[in-house]
């Protein structure tokens, strides 16, 4: 299962890179470049891709070429809303380091970061 | 209907007056793990007396000299006994205080599938997108707003934003993944779960409100009390500080996220003055007499129902 996720990972990191619509002959070029993958694994897992929505595909030709349905920053910013509690289902399942804060908090903050500098310098 | 009203009354007490007591008291931010025990405490004693007081007023007075063995039987202690005046009313008579117990019980299972699910969905994103450090022993998200968090769970992660690992220092940096891992050690996301079920069930309930806000203040500062074992005062104050103010608008790296930001309680400012303040635990006997309260406070009902019964 492992093996699974990775070579998924794989397949996404050259697809957000490349960001244009790509064969899977070109995907397993670039890998074989790095270690020997069967053209029909990697088929297999863009199709995987494919059906859990991560990848779009159209038929060019005679191949299917593959496409992100969303960019790595998409992804990315909504982990990030996610975890920071700004998007609507907001959850204890994600826990983080210190809550957001309006700069009226941030200058208490500073103010008792402060005091405390002074109290160990004194 | 001695015995019920002794229980609602108690249950007024668990549910109204001690929340408040405990909130204006000082200890609970001294022994933070001690305090998260008394809340869950207060929580399940609660849940029981509730249970127990229904029990009593469904079941008629008549039957109160039954009331040690149907506790007994409710409790699953004495099964196969024989129950005297089991009639047609021994069906509600158990039903109903049954499902009084079973409804948080359920909420919490219910809770912990949602967040389970959540993180899992979440998990699945983030093994894509995010690069995973050996060295840090967490996974670096490439997104401008500093921030650190983790993913409790069977397969956890700790997660740290590219902005984070920009604005902190090495020592900064090791001071809140050590935060993070307390966390997951500690298993803090199952606490959660029980006092948001809690807090779903009983929403007009003082209780279950302050039960839910403060343990989430005082797993984090668990958490870092746990941090600062290791890791100077210094370092986990003013990481706190550089994040909190890497947050806000206009502040810091000057990154407004979505502005969408909007004040939170005073928690880390409450947080950060207590990191530097070098004040002394209270001693771990006091701490240890504290937890056995918190842990005979759910027998506390039933020993309250029991005594009118046995007289």
């Amino acid at each position: 299962m492992r093996r699974l996720g990775e070579l998924e990972a794989e397949i996404m990191d050259r697809l957000w890179a490349w960001q244009r619509p790509t064969t899977v002959r070109e995907i397993v070029d670039d890998i074989n470049e790095h270690r020997p993958v069967a053209y029909t694994t990697v088929m297999t897992v863009a199709s995987i891709l494919y059906n859990k929505g991560w990848l779009l595909r159209a038929k060019e030709g005679r191949a299917w070429v593959y496409s992100p349905v969303r960019s790595r920053e998409e992804y990315t910013a909504a982990l990030m809303e996610d975890a920071l509690g700004t998007s609507e289902d907001r959850s204890a399942a994600l826990t983080h380091f210190v809550e957001q804060m309006g700069p009226e908090e941030v200058s208490a903050l500073r103010k008792a970061l402060r005091a405390a500098g002074r109290r160990t310098r004194a | 209907m001695t015995a019920a009203l002794a229980l609602g009354c108690y249950a007024a007490a668990v549910g109204v007056v001690a929340p408040k007591a405990l909130v204006r008291s000082a200890w609970p931010y001294r022994a933070p793990a001690v305090a998260v025990a008394v809340w869950q405490g207060l929580v399940l004693s609660f849940t029981i007396a509730l249970a127990l007081t229904t029990y009593h007023l469904v079941t008629p007075t008549w039957h109160l000299h039954n009331g040690m063995s149907g506790l007994l039987r409710f409790c699953g202690l004495t099964f196969d006994a024989p129950i005297p005046g089991t009639g047609p009313l021994g069906v509600p008579a158990v039903a109903v205080p049954a499902s009084v117990a079973l409804l948080p019980l359920a909420r919490f299972g219910h809770e912990l599938l949602r967040a389970r699910r959540v993180r899992a969905r979440h998990r699945g994103v983030l093994d894509m997108v995010g690069r995973h450090s050996a060295r840090l022993r967490a996974t670096v998200l490439d997104h401008d707003t500093p921030a650190a968090y983790c993913l409790p769970g069977r397969r956890p992660r700790i997660v740290v934003s590219a902005g984070a690992l920009r604005l902190l220092s090495p020592a900064q940096l090791e001071s809140v993944l050590e935060h993070e891992r307390a966390h997951i050690a500690g298993r803090h996301h199952l606490a959660l779960a029980a006092t948001e079920a809690f807090a779903r069930v009983f929403r007009w309930l003082p209780l279950a409100r302050e039960a839910r806000a403060q343990t989430a203040l005082l797993l984090e500062m668990a958490a870092d009390d746990r941090a600062l074992r290791r890791h100077p005062r210094q370092a986990l104050a003013s990481a706190l500080y550089t994040m909190a103010a890497g947050h806000a608008p206009g502040g810091g790296t000057g990154h407004a996220h979505g502005g969408a930001l909007t004040a939170s309680g005073p928690g880390a400012v409450v947080r950060l003055r207590r990191m530097l303040d070098a004040r002394r635990r209270p001693h771990p006997a006091l701490c240890g007499v504290v937890v056995t309260v918190a842990a005979g406070l759910p027998l506390l009902p039933p020993l309250l129902g029991c005594a009118p019964g046995m007289g």
